[in-house]
C-alpha cells in the first residue's frame, strides 16, 4: 500500500518530465547561442572597430601630411623678404582657418614674429604654451605638441595643437611654430561610430588627449579614458571585458587613434530579449505540458483510475457490484473489457458456489432425515410396546401419534421451509415422546406469540437443540428440570428461543456444538441447524448460545419473518 | 490512437515554441522605438553670461547622452525673477517632465516652483537655491566654501591688514549671501581683516562697474577686493583698472570669462575663484534624467560641485586650462 502512495501519478509525471526535458534543452540552446553570439559579437566589434581607427588613421594622417607641407611652405617662404613673406602668410592664414598663429622664435627661444588674423601677442606674455625650448632641443628637427590654449592673445584662447619646426641653419628664424586647431580633424573623428557607442579620439604618444569627441566632459572631469594605460600598448585590437580597444598609430607623427566600442549594451541586449523569448517558450512549454498532461489524464489516468475504483468496489462487495465499461485508449479498454470478463467469470463462479454448497446441505439433510436415530426409534417402540403390555394403550396411542407427527413432519412433502406451527407441533411431538422415554423427568412449556404461527421456518429446527437441551441438560439432572420454548417477533425478525434450567455448558462445549457436527451420534446436529439459516437467509441470522454452568442454557434462533406467501423468496433451488 | 496521443503534445510544444519566438520579437521591436523622449527645461538666471553659457555647454552634453529633449531659458537681467517665474510656468505648460532650475531670489522663486512640482514636474536646482521641500536635489558650488576660498586667496595674497571692499550683487539672491557670509566669517577669523565697505549692485557690469568706483572712490583705504559673480568681477576689474589700482589692490573675482582671465594676466584680478559650471550643467541634467527615470536613490539631495582658485602661477598649467578654457 505504501508503495502505491510513494510514485507519482501518471499525467503529472508526464507534465513534469516534459517542462524538465524542454527545459533543459532550451537552457542549453540560449547558452550555445548566446556564447556563440556574443563570439560573433566580439569579433564583429573588433573587425568594425579596426576598420574604423584606419579609417580614422587615414584621415588624420591626411592631415598630418597636408599640415606638414604647408609648415614646409612656411618654412620656405621665412627667409624671403618681409613684405612678401607677410603677403604670402596672410594669404595662408586666410586660406586655413584651422591655423591659429605661426610664430617663430631666436635660439634662445625667445618670441620674434607672430602671424595671426585679426589678433595681436600680448606685449607682456604671461607664458607662451606654443614653444617649449626643451622639447625643441629635445626632438632636434621639431616636435607636435600636446593640445594647450593658445595663451600669447588678448581675449582669445582657442585650443591648439603647435607644430614646431627647427629653420635649417643659416636663417634668420631658428625655430618656426605653427598654432592649429583641429575643428576640422574634429568632425571626422566626431562622425566615426562604431557600434551603437563606440567612437575613436586621438591622444599623443603620452596618452595626453589631442581630440575626443566628449572632450569636455573629459576636461570637466565627468568622464575619463585610460589614456596613459593605452599609450604603454603596441598597436592592435584588445578585448577587455566589457569594452573593445583599438589602437593604431598615425604614421609620421606622435599621435594615435584609439578606438572605443562596448561589447556588452549588444550581447546584453540580445541577452535579455533571449531571456524573454526563454521566459515566454518556458511559460508556452508549461501550458503545453499542461495541455498534453490533461489530455493524457483524460484518455489514460481517468480511466484507470475508474477501472481501481471499480477493482476496488469490486474487492468490498462482489455479489452487488455492477461493471460499467471504461472509455478511453485502446490498452484500457482491453483492460477493461478483460475486468469485466473476469468480473463476470468470477460472479458466475461463486453464484455456482454457492449453489452448490445450498445442495450440498439439502443433500446431507435428506440422508439425515432418512436415517433418523434408530435408537430413537427403538426406544420409543421399546416404550410404546412397554406401554402395551402394561395395558397403557391410551398413552400408546398417544404414542404413536406422536411417533407419525414428528415423521410426517420431518419429511412435509420435500419442503425446507414449513410454517412455524408445525414446526411447533414437531418439537411437541418430540417433547411428548422424550417426556415418556424420560419418565416425566422434566417439564415443558411454549409461549408462542400469535402472529408468527402462519410465518415459515425451516424444519427441524427445534428438535436439535431440544434433544440437546435434554441430553446435556437435563438428564444428568436429579431434580426434574423445565424447558420453556418461546416464540415472540423482534422487529422484522421472528426468534425461537430454547431456555433449559440444567446443569448448562462451558463456554468450550459450546463452541464445539457450533463448529463441529456431532461424530457420535447421527440425525442432525446444531451446527447444520445454523448452517441452514446462515445459508437461507444470510450471515446476519442463526443461532446465538448462552449458558451458564449449573444454571441452564439458553439457545436463541434468530430468523427473518417469512411469510406464507413469501416461501418462494427463499425457496432457492430446493 | 496510440501513436497520435503521443505526438500530439509534441507538435503543441513546436507550435508554442513558434509562436512564442514570434511573439516575443514583435514586441521587442516596438520597444526599440524611441517614442518616450523625457522633457527637460533649464531656466537660468541669465542666458548671457559665459557662466551660464557653460553651464548649457554641460546641460546639452548630458541631454545627447540621455536622448531628452532640453529647452534652455533666462531672463534678460539676473534680478528678474519675475520672468524666471513665467518661464517656470511655460516649461510646465510645453509638457516639461523635469526642471532644472537656477533662483534669482530665495523667496520669490519658492511658488512657482512648488506650483511646477504640484504638476508633477521633478525640480532639480543648480547654482543658486530656492526655498522649497519640492527640490528633489541642488548641485552647485559649496557657496559658503567658495566665499571662504576668495577670502583666504585674498589673505594669503595681502600681508598685514586688509581693508576689505565687497561688491555683491541681488541681496536676495541665495549663494551671492552665502559667498558673502563665508568670506565675511573667514575675514573676521583671521583677525587682520575689516570689511569696510559692502555693496548690493546689479549683476551686470556697467552698473557695477559704476558702484564700485563710488565705492573705491568712498574707501580709499580699501586694499583687498572681492567680487561674487561673474558680471560683478568683470565691473569691478574695470573699475579697479580705470583707477589704475593694480599694484595697490588685491582683487579676488568669481568665474571665469574673458575679461577676468585677460585682467588676470595683467594683475587687475590677482585671483579667480572658478566653480565647475560645465559639471553643474551636466550633473542637472543627469539629475533630471535619474528623477525621471525612478533611479531616485541614486540622487543625492546636495551635491557639491568643484571649486578651484586660479591665479597667475597656476593659470596655464594644464588642469586650469581644462576647466577654464572651453573646447570650441
Amino acid at each position: 500500500m505504501k508503495r502505491r502512495y510513494r510514485s507519482p501519478r501518471t499525467a503529472p509525471l508526464i507534465v513534469a518530465l516534459i517542462t524538465g526535458v524542454a527545459a533543459v534543452t532550451l537552457a542549453l540552446c540560449v547558452a550555445a547561442f548566446l556564447r556563440s553570439y556574443r563570439a560573433s559579437v566580439v569579433q564583429g566589434t573588433r573587425t568594425s572597430s579596426a576598420q574604423a581607427v584606419s579609417q580614422v588613421v587615414g584621415t588624420v594622417s591626411n592631415y598630418v601630411d597636408t599640415l606638414e607641407e604647408t609648415v614646409n611652405d612656411v618654412m620656405a617662404e621665412m627667409d624671403t623678404p618681409t613684405e612678401s613673406r607677410d603677403a604670402y602668410l596672410n594669404a595662408w592664414l586666410n586660406a586655413r582657418s584651422e591655423v591659429v598663429a605661426v610664430t617663430t622664435y631666436d635660439e634662445a627661444g625667445t618670441l620674434q614674429e607672430c602671424w595671426a588674423l585679426d589678433h595681436t601677442p600680448r606685449t607682456k606674455i604671461l607664458r607662451n604654451l606654443s614653444f617649449d625650448l626643451n622639447m625643441a632641443e629635445l626632438y632636434g628637427d621639431g616636435y607636435i605638441s600636446s593640445p594647450h590654449v593658445e595663451s600669447i592673445f588678448e581675449g582669445y584662447y582657442p585650443w591648439v595643437v603647435t607644430v614646431v619646426r627647427a629653420m635649417p641653419a643659416g636663417s634668420a628664424v631658428h625655430w618656426v611654430a605653427v598654432d592649429v586647431r583641429f575643428s576640422g580633424l574634429g568632425a571626422s573623428i566626431n562622425g566615426v561610430g562604431i557600434g551603437q557607442h563606440g567612437y575613436c579620439y586621438l591622444m599623443d604618444e603620452h596618452g595626453n588627449m589631442v581630440y575626443h569627441p566628449q572632450q569636455q566632459l573629459l576636461y570637466a572631469g565627468i568622464k575619463s579614458e585610460e589614456g596613459a594605460r593605452l599609450a604603454q600598448l603596441p598597436d592592435g585590437t584588445y578585448v577587455e571585458d566589457t569594452v573593445i580597444y583599438s589602437i593604431q598609430d598615425v604614421p609620421d607623427s606622435n599621435w594615435r587613434v584609439v578606438g572605443v566600442s562596448y561589447i556588452d549594451e549588444t550581447v546584453n541586449d540580445s541577452f535579455w530579449q533571449m531571456v524573454r523569448v526563454t521566459l515566454v517558450t518556458s511559460a508556452l512549454i508549461l501550458a503545453a505540458a499542461l495541455l498534453a498532461g490533461w489530455i493524457i489524464s483524460r484518455l489514460l489516468s481517468h480511466p484507470l483510475q475508474r477501472l481501481e475504483r471499480a477493482m476496488e468496489q469490486f474487492e468490498q462487495d462482489a455479489d452487488g457490484f455492477a461493471f460499467q465499461p471504461v472509455a478511453g485508449t485502446r490498452e484500457v479498454q482491453e483492460l477493461s473489457d478483460s475486468f469485466g470478463h473476469m468480473v463476470g467469470r468470477i460472479q458466475r463462479l461463486m453464484t455456482t458456489v454457492r449453489e452448490e454448497e445450498i445442495n450440498l446441505r439439502k443433500t446431507e439433510l435428506k440422508a439425515l432425515q432418512a436415517q433418523i436415530n434408530p435408537h430413537f426409534l427403538y426406544n420409543t417402540l421399546d416404550s410404546i410396546a412397554w406401554m402395551c403390555e402394561r395395558g397403557k394403550n391410551a398413552d400408546a396411542v398417544k404414542m404413536v401419534h406422536a411417533l407419525a407427527r414428528l415423521f410426517r413432519i420431518s419429511i412435509s412433502r420435500g419442503h425446507e421451509l414449513i410454517p412455524i406451527e408445525k414446526e411447533l407441533q414437531h418439537a411437541e411431538s418430540y417433547l411428548l415422546i422424550q417426556k415418556f422415554r424420560y419418565k416425566n423427568q422434566f417439564t415443558y412449556h411454549f409461549t408462542v406469540d400469535e402472529n408468527c404461527l402462519h410465518c415459515l421456518c425451516n424444519k427441524i429446527t427445534l428438535q436439535p437443540i431440544i434433544e440437546n437441551a435434554i441430553t446435556h441438560g437435563l438428564d444428568l439432572m436429579v431434580e426434574p428440570g423445565h424447558i420453556e420454548i418461546v416464540v415472540c417477533a423482534d422487529g422484522e425478525d421472528i426468534l425461537f428461543k430454547v431456555v433449559d434450567d440444567g446443569i448448562g455448558m462451558p463456554p468450550e462445549q459450546v463452541a464445539k456444538l457450533l463448529k463441529n457436527e456431532p461424530s457420535d451420534r447421527t440425525g442432525i446436529g446444531i451446527k447444520n441447524v445454523n448452517d441452514r439459516l446462515r445459508i437461507y437467509f444470510g450471515p446476519q441470522y442463526g443461532l446465538s448460545i448462552d449458558s451458564v454452568p449449573d444454571e441452564g442454557t439458553t439457545v436463541t434462533i434468530r430468523m427473518p419473518r417469512v411469510p406464507e406467501d413469501r416461501e418462494g423468496d427463499y425457496e432457492k433451488t430446493m | 490512437m496510440k501513436k497520435q496521443c503521443k505526438t500530439l503534445p509534441v507538435l503543441l510544444l513546436a507550435l508554442a515554441l513558434l509562436t512564442g519566438c514570434f511573439s516575443s520579437e514583435s514586441t521587442t521591436g516596438v520597444q526599440s522605438a524611441d517614442s518616450t523622449r523625457y522633457k527637460v527645461a533649464l531656466v537660468a538666471k541669465s542666458t548671457q553670461t559665459d557662466f551660464w553659457k557653460a553651464v548649457f555647454v554641460g546641460a546639452e552634453a548630458a541631454a545627447t547622452e540621455y536622448n531628452m529633449d532640453l529647452t534652455i531659458d533666462g531672463p534678460e537681467t539676473e534680478e528678474d525673477y519675475e520672468a524666471q517665474n513665467e518661464m517656470i510656468a511655460q516649461a510646465v505648460r510645453n509638457g516639461a517632465q523635469a526642471l532644472v532650475f537656477s533662483a534669482i531670489d530665495f523667496d520669490a522663486n519658492a511658488p512657482a516652483i512648488e506650483e511646477a512640482a504640484k504638476q508633477g514636474v521633478k525640480i532639480v536646482v543648480i547654482d543658486s537655491a530656492v526655498n522649497s521641500e519640492s527640490v528633489a536635489t541642488y548641485i552647485g558650488t559649496d557657496n559658503y566654501g567658495a566665499g571662504q576660498m576668495a577670502a583666504e586667496a585674498a589673505l594669503d595674497g595681502v600681508p598685514g591688514s586688509l581693508k576689505v571692499g565687497i561688491v555683491n550683487y541681488d541681496v536676495n539672491s541665495a549663494n551671492g549671501q552665502d559667498r558673502e557670509r563665508g568670506a565675511v566669517d573667514a575675514f573676521a577669523k583671521s583677525g587682520r581683516a575689516e570689511v569696510v565697505a559692502t555693496i548690493h549692485t546689479l549683476a551686470e557690469a556697467t552698473s557695477a562697474q559704476a558702484d564700485t568706483l563710488e565705492m573705491l572712490r568712498a574707501h580709499p583705504e580699501i586694499n583687498a577686493l572681492l567680487a561674487f559673480n561673474e558680471p560683478t568681477s568683470v565691473g569691478a576689474a574695470r573699475a579697479v583698472e580705470e583707477l589704475q589700482l593694480h599694484n595697490a589692490l588685491w582683487m579676488v573675482a568669481f568665474d571665469s570669462n574673458l575679461v577676468t582671465v585677460d585682467a588676470l594676466q595683467t594683475g587687475v584680478v590677482d585671483a579667480l575663484v572658478i566653480q565647475n559650471t560645465y559639471e553643474m550643467g551636466y550633473f542637472g541634467v543627469e539629475s533630471a534624467y535619474k528623477l525621471l527615470t525612478g533611479q531616485r536613490s541614486e540622487v543625492e539631495k546636495h551635491m557639491d560641485t568643484a571649486t578651484r582658485i586660479i591665479n597667475r602661477e597656476n593659470l596655464f598649467a594644464l588642469d586650469s586650462q581644462k576647466v577654464l578654457f572651453p573646447v570650441s
